[in-house]
């Protein structure tokens, strides 16, 4: 298997002198660009397999590129921006990035994103009938859920929920992706959400009060966390 | 300021102020006419064309010159005509009271145009008195609209030349239980309190005059005139001069609590731009250390030696970056908060400069800092940890906005009063259009090219440093061989006594 293909699109010279040469060390080829020109240049040409993407970048927006390059191709997209930026997270989000990692980040928590949005990528196109994780076990085909191989009974909106959560799995799922899941319409009130998520967590968690498998992203969505 | 009005009765009052202080010589020149005329026109004039003449000398030199002189002269006409004029000629009559007629008659004229011309004198002398309190109201009304602070206030009023010509005004503001005063005087500080409590406005009192002020709610005050001239001092005059400086002690307050409240308004805007700065700011050098060290936890051995040693050395510069960043906030709101330079030293510049270049070099790459300065008449009295963050700043942008391989020189001269120190460098230049706004927080170039980006703050905290100095910064094209920028910074330099 061939080194996959990444492109970082930041300014900040101090971070891409620790990405480009650890990113590498970990087994990735690294093409940089530290613009939106350069980047939709580079993406003309290359097939990349992930791409980076600093949100703060100084000529135009992050955002308008991430348009541009979902209207080229369906690359795994990771866009890299502060805490505080929430709108701007969601908004990636909505415009089709995969995830998102909070600066400052450690390699490890980047590396674990990468994979993840790597591996959903790769796995949609084939579409894997099972989730697994720990103890929970999903089996799309048949709707059918099991912790410890005891069967779990969802209705059916948790268990839309549940799986669009595990479509996604080790990724960021927006709150606007959830409610379309779960009640078809984007305008329902995430309180309601907030409810069912609890619900999903009496029925799968081991202490409801401490999430391991569904987790809070605070004021973007909730993460299920991948399949090992 | 001086104002010519013209006034009603001015032309009467100085004809009148003129003769009165002649009255003797006129009252001895109308007798004298009288007697030239008794004595050789009245044989051809006849009987009561010269009791006519009479009757309007008595009425001139009363109109004139006032009661006194005119009974001098009726006086004078009676005898002249008793002697000259009336049967037997050359001798007194005394008979009959076609005699004592002449007399009463010149008299009365007398009187009547005496106490005529006194009435007009006191109504003219009156209203010049109004006119001129009525200009001088309308001078300090005019010259109060200047006064800003309470403290102009006072000066305005004894600049008003009608007024302090005869007496010396105080004014006293006490605003929620605090006394301001401007006299320095216990004796008029007691005048003014007393009269704060006093029930009779104005109230006297050892030959002083105080007026009490009628303000809202914030402010007590009083008036208080040294040395009054109680003529010019009418109560009408005094409740309007109060109602004027009422007015100008409110709108004093009113832009005192607008410049506080504007004050505010951009210490907010300020913090909040320093946060958002510091969210920028601080998170890029964080996320490259936290970055770098956990690359070096996780993969430790996946990673060479050299490879190793780069990340080392970028989590100690951004270090160095936080640190900085950290130093030129601490700065920046001591100088917002408006704290005065208390650590000032004699710093010699060109070693100083040295040791900051010898620090700055790790972070320069390639870029070759050349210096260009050895005259140790070069001292100026700084702080500093200022000084060197204003030359670490503006290093730090003639390095960030330049190419790896280019050079930067720094250097520094005596010109007149000041030291001029120069950092120029062949880096991307400023447009001449915003060669003076980069010095504005937040204020960064628009480039079409992408180019580094700054925290927008450097220069703008090189330029509050400079000047909370005495100094002056300013950029200016070129740098270096016709590229780049060159930034000046002149501070005062030390006046250093010749050595032995």
């Amino acid at each position: 298997m061939t080194a996959p293909h990444i492109l970082i699109v930041d300014d900040e010279p101090s971070l891409l002198d620790v990405l480009e040469p650890v990113l590498e060390a970990a087994g990735y080829r690294i093409a940089v660009a530290k613009d939106c020109a350069t980047a939709l240049a580079a993406v003309e040409v290359n097939d990349f397999d992930l791409i980076l993407l600093d949100l703060g970048l100084p000529d135009g927006d992050g955002k308008m590129l991430l348009q541009r390059i979902r209207l080229g191709q369906d690359v795994p997209i990771i866009v890299i921006s502060a805490r505080h930026q929430e709108a701007e997270k969601i908004a990636a989000l909505d415009e089709g990035a995969d995830d998102y990692v909070n600066k400052p980040f450690e390699i490890g928590e980047l590396r674990a994103r990468m994979r993840a949005a790597m591996r959903r990528h790769a796995s949609s196109n084939v579409n894997a009938p099972t989730y697994s994780i720990g103890p929970l076990t999903i089996d799309f085909p048949t709707r059918r859920v099991a912790l410890d191989g005891e069967v779990v009974r969802l209705s059916p909106k948790e268990y839309d929920l549940l799986q669009t959560l595990a479509r996604s799995a080790g990724q960021v799922v927006t709150h606007k992706r959830l409610l379309a899941a779960g009640w078809g319409t984007e305008t329902t009130d995430t309180q309601y959400l907030r409810v069912y998520v609890g619900l999903l967590r009496q029925k799968i968690e081991e202490d409801p009060s401490d999430p391991r498998l569904i987790v809070t992203e605070p004021g973007v969505g909730y993460r299920l966390v991948a399949s090992g | 300021m001086a104002r010519h009005f013209l006034r009603p009765g001015t032309l009467m009052q100085s004809m009148q102020d003129e003769a009165r202080g002649q009255a003797p010589f006129v009252a001895l020149s109308v007798v004298l006419v009288f007697w030239v005329v008794a004595a050789f026109a009245s044989a051809g004039l006849g009987r009561v064309a010269t009791a006519l003449l009479f009757v309007l000398g008595v009425v001139i030199s009363g109109s004139i010159v006032g009661l006194a002189t005119a009974m001098v002269a009726a006086a004078a006409a009676s005898v002249c005509y008793n002697f000259y004029v009336s049967e037997p000629i050359r001798q007194f009559h005394f008979g009959s009271a076609r005699d004592v007629m002449p007399f009463v008659a010149f008299s009365l004229c007398a009187l009547v145009s005496g106490i005529l011309a006194g009435r007009l004198k006191r109504e003219s002398r009156a209203a010049h008195l109004s006119s001129k309190q009525l200009a001088g109201l309308l001078q300090i009304s005019e010259t109060l609209q200047s006064a800003v602070r309470p403290a102009d206030i006072v000066s305005v009023m004894r600049s008003q030349t009608d007024l302090s010509a005869t007496s010396k005004i105080h004014l006293y503001l006490s605003r929620e239980g605090s006394f301001e005063s401007w006299a320095a005087d216990d004796r008029l500080d007691q005048m003014a309190q007393l009269t704060l409590q006093a029930t009779q406005n104005p109230y006297r009192r050892d030959g002083l005059v105080a007026y009490r002020l009628q303000f809202g709610e914030t402010f007590d005050g009083v008036l208080l005139f040294e040395n009054a001239d109680v003529t010019l001092l009418s109560p009408a005059f005094m409740s309007s001069l109060a109602n004027l400086i009422v007015l100008a002690v409110e709108r004093a307050a009113l832009t005192e609590i607008n410049a506080e409240r504007r004050a505010q308004v951009r210490t907010e805007e300020l913090k909040t731009a320093l946060l958002s700065s510091v969210s920028h700011d601080f998170r890029t050098p964080l996320t490259a250390i936290s970055a770098s060290a956990s690359s070096l936890i996780d993969l430790h051995d996946r990673l060479d030696a050299a490879a190793r040693f780069r990340l080392l050395r970028g989590i100690v510069n951004e270090c160095d970056r936080l640190n900085r960043y950290t130093a030129n906030l601490l700065e920046m709101s001591r100088l917002e908060s408006g704290h005065e330079l208390t650590r000032r030293q004699e710093i010699g510049v060109a070693e100083t400069l040295s040791a900051i270049i010898q620090r700055i070099r790790p972070r320069a790459g390639s870029r070759k800092i050349e210096t260009e300065f050895n005259d140790d008449r070069l001292l100026i009295a700084a702080d500093a940890a200022l000084f060197e963050l204003v030359i670490i700043n503006v290093l730090d942008n003639a390095i960030t906005y330049s190419e790896d391989g280019t050079r930067i020189r720094v250097g520094a001269a005596l010109e007149g009063q000041f030291c001029a120190i120069t950092v120029a460098d062949q880096g991307c230049g400023i447009p001449e259009a915003d060669q003076r706004r980069i010095f504005e927080r937040f204020y960064r170039v628009r480039r079409a090219e992408p180019s580094p980006r700054g925290s927008g703050l450097g220069l703008a905290i090189a330029k509050g440093f400079v000047e909370v100095m005495d100094g002056e910064i300013s950029a200016r094209a070129p740098g270096l061989e016709g590229l780049g920028t060159t930034i000046v910074i002149a501070l005062p330099n030390v006046e250093k006594a010749t050595r032995g």
